[in-house]
């Protein structure tokens, strides 16, 4: 049987093991008049606040606001986003850990979801998943993570790149994706979800070319003079 | 609020037909029929259930799925079943999951014997494992905080401590982290779990996830014995299961009252035991022999101290501490009024009270239970910071708001832990409280109006200290006019509860440690001097000997230059103490070794009028001897006999003494204690003059010059000298800390965490500046426990 | 075939509020608040609309559930769309949110509630946007806010997006998340309807459900119910993935073959390859093969008198090329991730399970084994807080049924690859294996 990976300190889940050090100070929630927050995010945060009948509803932007804000949930967002919302740290931490686009710790900047679910996989999508790991696992810039089902399977094998939906892909386009992302051009345009007509015969119709479209996302998507797509949306 | 009604019902469990109360949970219920429904996740001090661990599933007639007991309420008519082959396959089925990932390492592990998994593994278990797979394992344990220490791999993931820390405490420090499979319990960024009731999660863990490390690998549950008492750390009075291994207390554990504590202690009661077996104890008397003092032999020393105090007669007086049972200050109080025919002696810290005053706020139709304050349609808490005072209560105010819908106020010049749960928060200068009750009495507070509105059950939570401050008695007053303006003694679930300055306030004032009443609070043969007038008759040399019950004025009494210089005079200084403090050290001719709670017999008197029993667990430690005995002891070697021979003699004498005791007996105080104003003594309590007074407008508070901020102090829940000696609690003494508003600290260039100097007249303070938002600007805050600040202004600077 | 949904799904613009009314978009709305509540109310539940999100419940029924009263009502639609299969909210709400919205504004008439959140997964960020702009389009044309069209009716409408997490689409998990707590499942009862959102009664509806309520007002729900078959009311929105030559969403009525679905609509198989076996309704419904399931009609009955159900309405199509065991380790893998850990038959089973598989499809099981496989699946289900337990333990418990054969071969096959005979894991030293040598084991 395979050797189990191990960390460090001779475990095999990384946060488990963390210790508390008896030297810090308990963490309350954070007294503002020495926690500065940057004024941007504050006001962002507030502003969500404000849109829920109980302030605590906006946590989960208010933590996505953060993540933009300093690239990861560090320990000083989650601590940011406390002072401002008066929860305490450890309460933003348990729900910064639980859900998958939130990440406690340091990350590349731009998002590569690969969808490994079933039915990205039938189509290959563990393939690419380790093709996008070999060519850009290294290059600092991309956050390559197994996802599950993005509710594209129809556009199967697919990623999200920052965001944007794009599939079905092949092995090639992952150079295409990359170089997309470093020019600062929408990624993969062609393969673009967003662009996308209907599978069903009944309702489709037209869509247009997107390289006259803007920007692609976000929204709403411009839609001019049509032209049908990629052939697998041909019934 | 009305409490809700029980009503019986009849359901039938596994063929028997059980009688209970309808709307508990089924597994409550099923314990009626002598049924156990196997649970881990379950309880009920912890609010609603959440139905995670499974374990409970039953079947009930007419609904398809198993049901989880915990979560069902009975119904009349219900039909249960819990030894079917779906429920027995069921908690089989429950119980390997549990222990797929649970170590099997119960020979080392410290829960062992009293482990509900592993009784519960071995009664509902399939006996059997199938789970080959690798378990999980993790670096094992680890502290979470110096109090406690962490198992993760021992965890079933019951969420009762998240849930503790988050729903009961309301601390929000404990959390679980990520999901699924690998959720853990954690802190923030490894920060420790530090907050004053984080004990409490230890008891409620089902498994040996959670240790207590000063208690970790000291006894298995078969080598103690426990034994019940009541906490005598501070006023909130806790009761508590002691764990006595080999004459010792090991641990400290609940004694679920829940009229006084609702089951939770806070980490003072539970880890200050260990104060009871330290070095630094005093156990043998000692004798001053020159500058130092010497242990002596029991003979001696009691020879000294009664021939000081028979020389000084009718100069002597007396100051009884907090933690003194009844039967303790009822005999002192007795020694030197019959005995000596002397008249100063006091309990309480600050200036005198009419007796008219001690009488009406004492009067039982005025008088708040602690479970009033749960179901209270609004508390006012008032110049008292309970989380210091009588910490339990914090946690009983948040239980009401939680699950009655109860409404707080609250009316202080220091910012409050209950700040945040409150729906008003009125702030005043230190000082200040005078004035707010004057304006809330004639109704000219916005305040006013909400209390009137809130509902009819009122209660209002004030702290004590207030009437021993300057204005103290008409602040008194007002606080009565409020209370007879909303017919607060017309109301069962309303009313006022005092939160005295120290543990047994309440008890010593009623057994008649008071200079201007007697026993039940009667009219003395004459009236004596209160705590300042005996430093300055002992500065003078009005008075000449001193009998300090468990005090030391240096430590704990508000003006100290004027105590130092009484020390310095006093001819006699006759003192009990657990531990040397300054003023013992310095001044005290005689030391008693004092006995710790767990050494002694008698009763306290908890705020709200419950008359609860302290009761032996351990043999005293060293030489050290029952208080009430050295007390008669001495009185007998100065000449007079207090006829006690025993403890339960003295609380007898106590009980007659007093006329609204009447009717109690040790024994019938049993387990749980008797709230009096609630039952045969209240037609015998003396009648005060329950108002309305008119009431003199408070004189204008000093206004600050330039620079110079409001002062004032509180006391910390851990300033106290068991936390000081006990080892694991140490860490939790504070420091001196000087609270200023940031806009304050801004102005005077203070930063957070610098330390600082606080003067006045030529004294001063040092301490570490905190910055607060929540301290208005204009006021100070330092913790006070040597109180050597007595003016209303200071000057703040860095230091 | 009749598409109401999908009717000028790809007319361009169709997210504008503009194309959308040109198309007779908000029609229904001004009609319905001519209604009383409870003619609206009759309409919705005469129509036995079944809710779209997985469950089936009639949503009529659902909205008669919730307390009358002057008190904080909630309406809450769930856009959490996460199943592995499922994306047809997806194309509903970047297509035409406007019938979403106007859907959700006539249910909050209804129920009688003010304040609505649609709840959308975190990754649909191109959905969330278009959604925004459609809610400031609809308040600003005066659908929503105070006193809509004159009447007395008022709603809010939050967006509201999620961070990643299935559980999150339960409907009680749904409601913590958003109360700012970790999505974990709540015991039922008290059900939503009576205590969810803030403690409040709350009606929660899938995407698609609350997409069909303009059509239902607007067609009269006799004429709406005409579509579909018995039980089966309207029609669906299908999503059709994994080895169809035209993968996609399809509005078809419910009722019709699956047949027609799947080798119809959906293409069929690829060039050469057979259908080995199918997820009727997404990856947690029990698989039926092709015999079993192509010629039954695609409704709810049906699909469960087959043994499965028909779900969110997602079919998953795994040929013959695609070994079963890759295919129950997906399956597992997911449910384990998405576990959200708060009840223990969940927690350690789904991971149980996958640690099983994986040892079966490394060849270190027995046959033995696979009976444990399924026991442990038999001990999930119905006894976890919520269904996402049993949604694992469903389709793995059919697949190890159905397929044993192949599992067994599998296991054989993969020992012989290795070379080696049963292993058991290499045992580990407990608790020592991590202790921390300066403090010792325990
Ligand atoms: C694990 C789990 C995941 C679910 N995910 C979704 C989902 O993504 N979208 C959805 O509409 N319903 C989902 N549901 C169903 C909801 O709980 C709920 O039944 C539904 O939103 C009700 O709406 P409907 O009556 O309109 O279908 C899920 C249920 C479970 C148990
Ligand atoms: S540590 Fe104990 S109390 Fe806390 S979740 Fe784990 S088993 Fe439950
Ligand atoms: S005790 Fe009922 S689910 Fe845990």
């Amino acid at each position: 049987m395979a050797r189990v990976q191990r960390y460090p300190d001779g475990s095999r889940v990384p946060p488990w093991d963390r210790a508390v050090d008896l030297n810090k100070e308990p963490a309350p929630v954070p007294e503002p008049a020495v926690t500065p927050v940057p004024e941007d995010l504050r006001r962002t945060i507030e502003a969500y606040m404000s849109k829920y009948p109980d302030r605590r509803s906006a946590v989960i932007p208010s933590i996505a606001a953060a993540q933009r804000h300093y690239g990861w949930c560090s320990p000083e967002a989650l601590d940011q986003v406390a002072a401002v919302m008066r929860l305490t740290p450890a309460y933003v931490e348990s729900i910064a850990t639980f859900y998958d686009m939130f990440e406690t710790e340091p990350k590349p900047a731009h998002d590569v979801y690969v969808c490994t679910n079933i039915s990205c996989s039938l189509l290959g999508a563990d393939e690419l998943f380790e093709h996008f790991i070999e060519t850009l696992g290294d290059e600092g810039d991309f956050n390559i993570r197994a996802f599950e089902c993005m509710g594209a399977c129809d556009i199967g094998p697919m990623a999200s790149v920052d965001g944007v939906y794009v599939g079905p892909l092949e092995l090639d386009d992952v150079a295409a994706i990359a170089n997309d992302v470093r020019d600062g051009r929408p990624v993969l345009s062609r393969k673009q979800l967003a662009h996308r007509a209907a599978a069903d015969p009944g309702a489709a119709v037209p869509v247009p070319d997107p390289d006259t479209m803007a920007a692609g996302p976000p929204m709403p998507p411009e839609r001019g003079r049509g032209e049908a797509t990629s052939p697998e949306d041909e019934p | 609020m009305p409490r809700p009604e029980p009503k019986e019902i009849t359901f039938t469990i596994d063929g028997l037909e059980v009688k209970a109360t309808e709307g508990e949970m089924l597994v409550d219920a099923a314990k009626h029929g002598d049924v156990e429904i196997p649970i881990f996740c379950y309880e009920p001090k912890l609010g609603q259930p959440v139905g995670a661990c499974r374990m409970c599933l039953v079947e009930v007639e007419g609904i398809p799925k198993l049901q989880t007991g915990c979560s069902t309420p009975v119904k009349d008519g219900m039909v249960v079943h819990t030894q079917t082959e779906r429920v027995h396959d069921a908690q089989k089925a429950v119980v390997e999951f549990l222990l797929v990932n649970h170590p099997l390492d119960c020979p080392v592990c410290d829960k062992g014997g009293e482990c509900p998994l592993q009784d519960i593994t071995f009664g509902w278990g399939a006996g059997t494992s199938r789970f080959i797979e690798p378990k999980r394992h993790f670096r094992k344990p680890l502290e979470i905080s110096p109090l406690i220490a962490i198992d993760r791999e021992r965890c079933i993931l019951c969420y009762r401590c998240v849930r503790y820390s988050q729903e009961i405490a309301e601390d929000y420090q404990l959390v679980l982290h990520d999901r699924g499979a690998h959720s853990f319990v954690g802190t923030f960024d490894g920060h420790p779990y530090v907050a004053p009731f984080s004990g409490n999660i230890i008891e409620l863990c089902p498994v040996g996830a959670l240790t207590s490390t000063a208690y970790r690998f000291r006894a298995r549950p078969w080598d103690v014995e426990t034994a019940g008492s009541v906490c005598t750390l501070c006023a909130a009075q806790c009761n508590v299961s002691l764990t006595v291994r080999d004459d010792k207390v090991s641990r400290v554990m609940v004694r679920d009252h829940p009229e006084v504590d609702d089951g939770w202690l806070c980490d003072k009661g539970r880890f200050a035991y260990q104060a009871f077996h330290v070095d630094e104890r005093i156990t043998e008397p000692l004798v001053r022999e020159g500058d130092e003092l010497r242990p002596a032999s029991w003979d001696r020393a009691i020879a000294t101290a009664a021939a000081g105090l028979a020389r000084a007669g009718r100069h002597t007086a007396a100051l009884v501490g907090g933690q003194a049972t009844n039967e303790d200050g009822f005999l002192l109080q007795r020694f030197l009024r019959e005995g000596l025919e002397a008249h100063d002696l006091d309990s309480r810290l600050g200036a005198q009270l009419p007796v008219e005053l001690h009488r009406a706020l004492a009067a039982p139709a005025l008088q708040a239970s602690v479970p009033d304050l749960e179901f209270a349609h609004a508390v006012l808490v008032l110049e008292t910071e309970l989380m210091d005072d009588a910490a339990i209560l914090d946690l009983r105010i948040r239980k009401g708001i939680r699950r009655h819908n109860l409404k707080l106020a609250v009316a202080s010049s220091r910012p409050s832990a209950l700040d945040p749960a409150a729906e008003q928060v009125e702030r005043f200068a230190p000082g200040g409280v005078g004035r707010f009750l004057y304006e809330l009495a004639s109704g000219d507070h916005a305040l006013s109006d909400w209390l009137r509105d809130a509902g009819q059950d009122v209660v209002i939570v004030w702290g004590e200290r207030m009437g021993g401050a300057p204005g103290g008695a008409n602040a008194l007053r007002a606080l009565l006019n409020v209370a007879g303006n909303l017919n607060l003694g017309e109301h069962e679930g309303a009313g006022l509860l005092a939160i005295p300055a120290v543990t047994n306030g309440r008890g010593l004032r009623e057994a008649g440690v008071l200079p201007n009443a007697g026993p039940g609070l009667k009219a003395p043969v004459a009236d004596g001097r209160g705590a300042p007038e005996i430093a300055a008759a002992l500065a003078d040399g009005d008075l000449r000997a001193l009998y300090l019950l468990g005090a030391d004025p240096l430590v704990s009494y508000p003006g100290r230059g004027a105590w130092a210089k009484a020390l310095d005079r006093a001819t006699t200084v006759v003192a009990h103490a657990g531990v040397l403090t300054q003023g013992i050290r310095e001044h005290a001719d005689v030391v008693f070794p004092s006995e710790v709670y767990a050494e002694k017999n008698g009763t306290v008197v908890h705020p709200d009028g419950r008359v609860q029993r302290v009761r032996q667990a351990i043999a005293h430690v060293g030489n050290v001897r029952p208080e009430w005995q050295v007390i008669a002891d001495v009185a007998r070697a100065a000449g007079f006999d207090l006829g006690v021979l025993t403890s339960a003699m003295a609380t007898k004498q106590l009980f007659a003494a007093v006329p609204f005791y009447a009717g109690l007996t040790a024994e019938g105080l049993a387990g749980h204690g008797v709230r009096w104003p609630a039952g045969d003594g209240a037609a015998k309590a003396p009648e005060g003059d329950l108002g309305p007074f008119t009431l003199e407008a408070p004189a204008p508070e000093p206004a600050p010059t330039h620079g110079q901020l409001r002062l004032g102090s509180w006391r910390s829940l851990w300033a106290a000298p068991e936390v000081r000696i006990s080892p694991s609690l140490q860490f939790l003494h504070p420091g001196s800390s000087v609270e200023l508003a940031p806009d304050d600290a801004r102005r005077l260039g203070i930063e957070d965490g610098v330390p600082v100097e606080v003067a006045q007249n030529g004294t001063s303070l040092r301490g570490r500046a905190t910055l607060r938002s929540a301290v208005p600007a204009g006021s100070v805050f330092v913790s006070d426990e040597t109180a050597i600040l007595t003016g209303a202004l200071v000057e703040v600077r860095r230091a | 075939m009749t598409k109401l949904l999908f009717a000028n799904i790809d007319e361009p613009d169709l997210n504008t509020i503009d194309v959308y009314r040109r198309h007779g978009g908000y029609e229904a709305l001004p009609k319905a608040l001519k209604m009383s509540r409870d003619e609206v109310q009759a309409q919705l539940e005469s129509s036995e609309l079944r809710g779209r999100g997985g469950a089936g419940f009639s949503m009529g029924k659902k909205v008669s559930f919730l307390p009358h009263g002057a008190m904080d009502k909630y309406l809450v639609c769930n856009a959490d769309e996460s199943e592995p299969g499922a994306f047809k909210d997806r194309e509903l709400i970047q297509k035409n949110p406007h019938q979403l919205i106007e859907g959700l504004i006539i249910g909050a008439y209804a129920a009688d509630v003010n304040r609505s959140f649609i709840y959308i997964r975190g990754e649909y960020q191109y959905q969330a946007d278009i959604l925004d702009a459609a809610v400031k389009q609809a308040e600003a044309a005066g659908y929503l806010g105070e006193r809509i069209l004159g009447s007395d009716h008022t709603l809010s409408l939050v967006v509201h997006r999620g961070a990643g997490a299935y559980i999150c689409g339960e409907e009680t998990a749904l409601l913590d998340s958003l109360e700012g707590k970790r999505g974990n499942p709540r015991l039922k009862p008290p059900f939503p309807a009576n205590q969810g959102l803030y403690q409040g009664p709350t009606l929660v509806n899938n995407v698609e459900t609350l997409s069909n309520v303009p059509h239902i007002i607007r067609m009269g729900a006799k004429a709406w119910a005409e579509h579909g078959v018995q039980n089966s009311t309207g029609t669906k929105v299908v999503s059709v993935s994994g080895c169809v030559r035209n993968p996609g969403n399809f509005e078809i009525e419910l009722g019709i073959p699956t047949r027609d679905l799947i080798m119809g609509l959906a293409g069929g198989p690829r060039e050469g390859c057979t259908i080995k076996f199918f997820f009727p309704g997404g990856s947690s419904s029990p698989v039926l093969t092709a015999e079993e399931g192509l010629d039954i009609p695609y409704d709810f009955d049906s699909m469960a008198k087959a043994g499965s159900m028909l779900g969110s309405g997602s079919i998953i199509v795994v040929d013959d090329t695609v070994p079963v065991v890759e295919v129950a380790k997906k399956v597992a893998k997911f449910y384990a991730h998405e576990s959200c850990g708060k009840c223990s038959p969940c927690r350690e089973g789904t991971n149980w399970t996958v640690k099983m598989l994986e040892r079966v499809d490394t060849g270190e099981a027995t046959p033995m084994d696979l009976d444990i496989i399924a026991s442990v699946q038999d001990q999930i289900i119905g006894h976890c807080l919520c269904v996402l337990g049993d949604s694992m333990a469903m389709p793995i418990g059919s697949l190890v049924r159905k397929f044993r054969a192949e599992f067994e071969e599998h296991i054989e096959r993969a020992r012989e690859a290795r070379g080696m005979g049963v292993t058991v894991p290499e045992p580990e030293p407990v608790g020592i294996a991590g202790a921390d040598p300066d403090v010792g084991p325990y």
